[in-house]
């Protein structure tokens, strides 16, 4: 076992795999910052070149794309408000907001700095836990699951900045979307008015990138000839004081380990990880209203998180031979291509090839700390860019990346009306988050309930039969109750007889 | 994605310089290949492993456009009913969920009777499996405890419509046992709830399970395929137990209906040739792809017995599913 760990070490310190990991780590961050192109995409368009590779080589490669683009999607968020890929819609939230103050190299670089944070501990629980935690995804059922959602769908009532019902509102509809497409079960198709596209349903990135991005790209059209500052600016520092990060580090260290966990779970992602992780950082803060007008904590913990996520996701694939996330389902499938077949034994028979890959995880997040300071500067040059042409650079990015996810037109029109859609939201101050986080859970809840009452012969039972899935239900009724006057009145009582003591 | 074609195209190009003098294929030195599903997915996977030995034969470009959604049929609609039935435009296609698709779906349109049947070249069997863990230690103890619970055996599938829920249907109609069946989004996350133990048995395909056979935390009870598998030559199959099962998941070529006789003909030459091609036998054991080249008339009547099969099937089960 030693042995293998240390020949995957040597594996990766080649001049021909170091180069490719940087290389791979520049790319990634590339595809990352282009709105629409997710690291899953990035990993399926860069597959085929890797087949003629040494199975270490083009593994290296993958994996080091894999996290640069984990990290490249908060470029655009933060400068442009257009999320790079679905797991910095999180960002977008706070890191935007902080480069209209014209501090967009501080939310940057503690992107860039709580990544590598993130990654590298990702990395390292990967090297020495992967076959113990893999052992645990397997307690990860459909009851399990639906637990997870309903947690997850819990978020909505924090997230709702501002009004709670319209935060209620946006979430619902979220829900409802997340319905369009065949049932699992019976395989009917729902609202799908006969369209074949919808009947995979509405495909979430879509929704993101016309939600998200649109609304902004027309509030910059409206603005372009106003005497308002321009939208974002590099002209602060890039690398963040020590004094910053050690006050952050409980925050990514927390982030790190919900992204890490998030990431053992088949069927969640990065695009659920930074969510969890900012709704966390938000609970732990001790000024909770700078949250979503700039508050670098809020950029710290979906962006830990989401890097975290790659080796969390990495585990059950090479401990269990089940994909943690989409991307690493291609990974997967880039292993099989090299003639090693997925399956517990990936850490035995093929551990020399499997050892460098979780090597290569760890260098790729060095890499992207140095890929990442050069580069993170040039974007700088977005900024220049007067905003009507930032618009349409925008607007195109969002057709481009709406188009390449299922090559066809029917998505690109489909984005459109969801960025009508999302821009009536930004006039009316409804918050685009809460829908997306119901597009992302509903169907993860809808599809373990179904499964659950089947397993459990139609009786709701089944969810108390499980300790896992009791815990986290217990804790999504609290984080309800939190949230209502029974609750501040218990806080009240409780206080009260503290004083009386 | 025009641009990645164009790019793929010269590096195929650039790569071919080397290659040896080459048959020319009648149609044009162009064959665009649909995918009904993602890049990197299990088509996918068959088109890297047969195009670069079909490239030598027939001396024509492959070109793979990936059309991913509703389980495959926006490709195969757009194969049946737009595409020139020149020879120029084939897809990739999967049975039996070429047929269910629309056997299922009033809204889906195209049929087999539209397309012109090349070539069938990898059948992944299906396999029932259980957990390490599991009481069942042979088929016979899985079908008893069906028998004791009636319906209260949870099955797992990859989901309504493929291979492994008509395969279920078809046990269940053989022996008149009744299972509880649990749909999953696809083979792999079946699979994990029978390593974890959340349902009884999984009726998945042997490549998906392989590496967890292999490593004993999946128990196989029965293939069924027609014969004994090479690899499992312990593990019986449902025929021997008297019960006429035999299904798996296929994927081959088709072409719309109508080209060119010599193109068609070209074609299946090409695909035949695979079948005595070494080095095309040692990669595709080395992948775990199952070969089982079937081409032209054979090919189009294997699709539709399948269609005539599955459609009694569902027209038995529609109202079942569908309370």
């Amino acid at each position: 076992m030693e042995n293998l760990v240390l020949v995957g070490l040597s594996n990766v310190l080649t001049f021909t795999n170091i180069s490719l990991i940087l290389g791979g780590t520049l790319l990634g961050l590339f595809v990352g910052a282009m709105p629409g192109l997710s690291a899953t995409m990035a990993l399926a368009l860069l597959l085929p070149l890797t087949f003629s590779m040494d199975p270490a080589t083009g593994l290296s490669m993958l994996a080091a794309l894999y996290v640069g683009a984990s990290y490249g999607g908060s470029i655009a968020a933060i400068l442009l408000r257009t999320p790079g890929t679905p797991s910095a819609a999180a960002t977008v939230l706070d890191g935007y907001p902080l480069s209209q103050q014209g501090q967009a190299g501080r939310a940057l670089g503690i992107s860039l700095f709580a990544s590598f944070i993130g990654g590298t501990l990702s990395g390292i629980a990967l090297l020495t836990a992967a076959p113990l935690l893999g052992v645990l995804v397997l307690e990860f059922g459909p009851i399990e699951l639906f637990a997870i959602a309903v947690l997850g769908i819990t978020i909505i009532g924090t997230l709702s900045q501002g009004s709670i019902v319209s935060g209620l509102l946006s979430g619902t509809l979220g829900l409802l979307v997340s319905t369009v497409g065949m049932d699992l079960v019976t395989g009917t198709p729902r609202m799908t008015f006969g369209i074949l596209n919808l009947f995979s349903g509405v495909e979430f990135t879509v929704a993101l990138i016309g939600l998200f991005s649109i609304p902004q790209a027309l509030v910059l059209i409206e603005n372009a000839h106003g005497t308002q500052k321009l939208a974002s600016k590099i002209t602060d520092k890039l690398i963040p004081s020590l004094r910053e990060l050690r006050r952050l580090m409980p925050n990514i260290l927390r982030s790190s380990g919900i992204g890490i966990v998030t990431g053992l779970i088949p069927g969640t992602g990065g695009d659920t990880a930074s969510w969890f992780a900012y709704n966390e950082a938000r609970r732990f803060a001790h000024d909770k209203s700078r949250f979503g007008k700039g508050d670098i904590a809020g950029v710290a913990a979906p962006e830990a998180a989401n890097n975290a996520v790659v080796g969390g996701a990495l585990i059950p694939t090479i401990a269990l031979g089940i994909p943690g996330s989409s991307s690493t389902a291609i990974l997967l499938g880039a292993l099989m291509v090299q003639g090693i077949l997925p399956g517990p034994n990936l850490l035995t028979d093929y551990g020399d090839v499997t050892y460098t890959l979780i090597w290569a995880v760890i260098f790729a997040n060095i890499g992207l700390l140095l890929v990442g300071l050069m580069f993170t500067r040039l974007c700088v040059s977005v900024t220049r860019v007067p905003d009507s042409f930032v618009a349409c650079a925008i607007i195109t990015l969002c057709v481009i990346g709406s188009f390449a996810i299922n090559n066809s037109l029917f998505e690109v029109g489909l984005m459109l009306g969801f960025g009508l859609f999302g821009y009536w939201m930004k006039k009316s101050d409804i918050s685009p988050a809460p829908m997306v986080i119901g597009l992302i859970l509903g169907p993860v809840m809808e599809t373990s309930y179904q499964q659950s009452m089947l397993i459990g012969q139609g009786n709701l039972g089944i969810f108390l039969t499980s300790p896992i899935a009791v815990v986290l239900l217990c804790i999504a009724v609290l984080s309800v109750l939190q949230a209502t006057p029974f609750f501040r009145w218990l806080r009240g009582a409780m206080r009260g007889r503290g004083q009386v003591e | 994605m025009q641009k990645r074609g164009a790019f793929a195209a010269t590096l195929l190009s650039t790569l071919m310089l080397s290659g040896v003098a080459q048959a020319e294929y009648s149609a044009g030195d162009e064959i665009k290949v649909l995918q009904g599903f993602k890049a990197g997915g299990g088509s996918d996977a068959l088109a890297q492993l047969t195009q670069p030995f079909l490239r030598e034969s027939l001396g024509a470009e492959f070109i793979n456009e990936y059309i991913p959604g509703a389980a495959g049929a926006i490709a195969w609609t757009r194969l049946a009913k737009q595409s020139p039935a020149d020879g120029t435009v084939i897809s990739i296609t999967n049975t039996p969920m070429l047929a269910t698709n629309y056997i299922m779906n009033d809204a889906i349109n195209y049929s087999i009777d539209e397309l012109t049947p090349i070539a069938n070249v990898v059948t992944d069997p299906g396999i029932i499996v259980v957990p390490e863990d599991s009481p069942y230690q042979t088929v016979e103890d899985f079908f008893a405890a069906a028998e004791e619970r009636p319906g209260e055996v949870t099955v797992g599938n990859s989901g309504v419509g493929g291979d492994d829920f008509f395969s279920t249907i078809m046990i269940e109609k053989a022996t008149g046992l009744s299972f509880q069946k649990v749909p999953f989004q696809g083979d792999g996350p079946s699979a994990t709830a029978a390593l974890g133990g959340k349902i009884d048995a999984s009726f998945n395909n042997l490549g998906n399970v392989y590496g967890h056979i292999q490593s004993g935390s999946l128990r196989p009870l029965a293939v069924f395929s027609r014969e004994r598998l090479e690899v499992l030559p312990d593990v019986p199959t449902l025929v021997e137990k008297d019960i006429d099962v035999v299904a798996g998941s296929s994927r081959g070529y088709s072409a719309p209906a109508g080209i060119p006789e010599e193109a068609r003909q070209e074609l299946i030459a090409a695909f035949e040739g695979l079948k005595d091609n070494e080095e095309f036998q040692k990669v595709a054991q080395e992948r775990a792809m199952n070969l089982d080249i079937l081409t032209g008339d054979d090919y189009g009547q294997m699709m539709q017995d399948m269609e005539v099969q599955f459609e009694q099937i569902w027209a038995d089960v529609k109202d079942e599913v569908n309370q």
